[in-house]
């Protein structure tokens, strides 16, 4: 047997930290349920993840009842859907989008990825098609998420999508107004999009994946804090450097990933599915005690965005790789920290109290997985004002070789410093100000491509 | 014809136990197989698997023991085996689990879980306990393949430390495996 004071540090670790597993996402290929019409398509989609899918909640479970993890949430990613839905029109996307709200209800899951398109560097007709149906999609779902890359460090930024973009997130956010927009907050931007997310709203099962893979996400930040906590209560801050922190979450990240991926290759084992990465990053919930911000303000900042807030992100993320990587044979995803506003109660109290502005977020997301994420601004910000906010939070990704992502909620009648509250994991928080509102208009009407940056002579 | 014995030895502990233990076996030619041992409150304590020729006879390994010199006699506990030898003792069944269990410290309470064990026909593989202040810890690492239904054991080991106010927490013994042991990959833990 293992030696007794190990035994019982894994034990606080689970009891006591709460240490759980955040996903198993299940990504399937879904290219080869392309027929002629769309009614047979859209059949041959549900009854594709119905198959893969019919026991993966169930199996899930009974992996987490025996090993005493709980597994938090089970999701499905797809194969881009504009891209199964090749030559599908504005009205067919909604079709297919129903479709597979249908099948992530039959197989027990509570959000489904990969209603996405990928236009980088161009746009298709279908593309176009597909960017139309997003409005009516996702408010006329409850389950689907969706997403779109328009940049890459290869390609460049494709502006002309990022314009259309601008718009498309005014009308979802208008179409969904009942609920304060939510549906805004089920699509998301990327620039170098991963093809092996577990992590919503961004999952997709990427055209470079094998027919059924298992993904995984590791557990939240709130395991991080609470052994943070613990650790200076027992050494004594005086007695500790930030490197022996960042050691410290290293070690804590190695156990985290060690059991997720433990708990993943389980379930992949049992359903016979191939098992894909584990994704390293801390996914904050609105639940106290589950908050990025609260590592922040243990690690020294009296509220995050206060001078050294980036810093203690960089420490962070850097710290986590690191651990994680050593800990697991296959490591992908986004691997980092999220910094979602209205997903961690810490990060809102600090909108609320006007010390994390927008800028201070977009500075963030230069050391951080992934972006503006789930940021709340008034409604009444135009459309290029949000095509230029994304423009340059995917610059960031681009130039810098990592992923990036915006996820911008405008909630219709609401003006910054007003709450908006979308209830469980989706969260809430007092709107975001946006500065220099209309001061963008010239930018966006360009169009065009921002070109792809030159990868040598980095400064 | 060889012979195989199971020796349990204790003395109080003193260096050079381990040495004078295992002179008697080499002495008289014995081949050690296995060997765990362990201190507990000032006493050493070993149990050892060892094989030696036909001719050594359990009475004569009890003689040479009781020939070493020491502060206080080394007690030794002998018995010739047969089947011990062909089972594998290095590797846990599939489904070992590691149950810890906490309270303020009284009377009975390895009892009362030994007793838990038992009434399900499980195997109890290995017992540590300690104490700290005033509560007390043991973690049994047990056999649970003879469970049917993890869902129904978690609510009656749930049921128990409600009613004997015992903090109960059952993991698979993997998990503890993954987390602590940094050189085992995991496919060999869960033996992929």
């Amino acid at each position: 047997m293992l030696r007794s004071d190990q035994i019982m540090a894994t034990v606080e670790m689970v009891q006591k930290e709460n240490l759980d597993v955040r996903t198993v996402t299940m990504g399937i290929n879904l290219l080869d349920c392309r027929f002629g019409s769309v009614k047979k398509t859209c059949e041959m989609v549900e009854e594709k993840i119905a198959r893969f899918a019919g026991s993966f909640v169930e199996k899930c479970d009974e992996i987490a009842v025996k090993y005493g993890i709980p597994v938090i949430n089970k999701r499905i990613s797809v194969t881009p859907a504009a891209l199964v839905g090749a030559g599908f029109s504005r009205n067919d996307f909604v079709g297919l989008a129903k479709s597979l709200d249908r099948a992530a209800e039959q197989a027990g899951v509570d959000i489904l990825g990969g209603f996405t398109a990928q236009v980088e560097k161009g746009i298709t007709v279908t593309d176009k098609a597909f960017i139309e149906s997003i409005p009516k999609a996702l408010a006329e779902t409850t389950r689907l998420c969706a997403s779109i890359n328009v940049g890459s460090s290869n390609k460049g930024i494709n502006m002309d999508a990022v314009a259309m973009i601008g718009k498309t997130i005014k009308d979802l956010a208008q179409a969904t107004a009942d609920s304060g927009g939510f549906g805004a907050a089920k699509f998301v931007v990327f620039c170098n999009q991963p093809g092996d997310n577990p992590f919503m709203a961004g999952a997709i099962h990427g055209i470079e994946e094998a027919e059924v893979v298992l993904n995984v996400g590791v557990s939240g930040p709130g395991v991080i804090a609470r052994s943070l906590k613990k650790t200076i209560a027992k050494k004594g801050r005086e007695n500790l450097k930030l490197d022996d922190i960042a050691e410290e979450i290293k070690q804590i990240t190695f156990r985290v990933t060690r059991c997720g991926e433990l708990i993943g290759r389980q379930v992949s084992k049992v359903l016979g599915v191939e098992f894909g990465v584990v994704d390293l990053s801390l996914a904050p919930t609105p639940k106290i005690g589950d908050s990025v911000g609260e590592i922040l303000q243990i690690l020294g900042v009296d509220d995050v965005g206060a001078p050294g807030s980036t810093a203690i992100v960089a420490l962070l993320n850097d710290a986590v790789k690191k651990g994680g990587i050593f800990a697991s044979k296959a490591v992908g995803g986004l691997s980092g920290a999220f910094i979602p506003v209205m997903e961690d109660a810490i990060l809102a109290e600090a909108v609320g109290k006007g010390a994390l502005t927008i800028e201070k977020l977009e500075a963030l997301t230069c050391v951080c997985s992934v972006g503006l994420d789930m940021v709340p601004i008034p409604g009444d910000v135009d459309a290029t004002t949000i095509s230029a906010i994304i423009a340059d939070e995917m610059a960031i990704g681009m130039i810098n070789n990592k992923t990036t992502a915006a996820r911008l909620i405008p909630v219709p009648g609401k003006k910054a410093g007003e709450i908006v509250n979308f209830g469980g994991l989706f969260g809430k928080s007092p709107i975001m100000k946006v500065r220099n509102v209309n001061k963008s208009e010239r930018f966006i009407a360009w169009g065009g491509r921002i070109p792809a940056p030159i990868h040598s002579f980095k400064n | 014809m060889s012979r195989r014995y199971v020796i349990s030895v204790m003395s109080k502990d003193i260096p050079g136990i381990i040495a004078d233990i295992t002179t008697v076996i080499y002495d008289l030619g014995g081949d050690l197989a296995d060997l765990n041992q362990s201190v507990l409150g000032g006493y050493f304590t070993m149990i050892l698997r060892a094989e030696f020729d036909g001719s050594v006879t359990k009475e004569e390994l009890l003689t040479r023991f009781a020939e070493i010199q020491s502060e206080t006699p080394i007690a030794a506990l002998i018995k010739e085996v047969n089947d011990v030898f062909s089972k594998s003792c290095g590797s846990l069944p599939e489904d070992t689990f590691v149950v810890t269990a906490q309270a303020e410290n009284r009377k009975g309470l390895v009892k009362c879980l030994g007793d838990f064990f038992y009434n399900r026909k499980l195997n109890v593989l290995d017992l540590v306990t300690t104490s700290e202040k005033n509560r007390y810890i043991m973690i049994f690492q047990v056999d649970l393949s003879r469970v049917d239904s993890m869902k129904d054991f978690r609510s009656e080991l749930g049921v128990l430390g409600e009613r004997e106010e015992i903090e109960l927490v059952l993991q698979h013994n993997d998990i503890f495996m993954a987390t602590n042991e940094v050189g085992t990959a995991l496919e060999t833990i869960i033996g992929d």
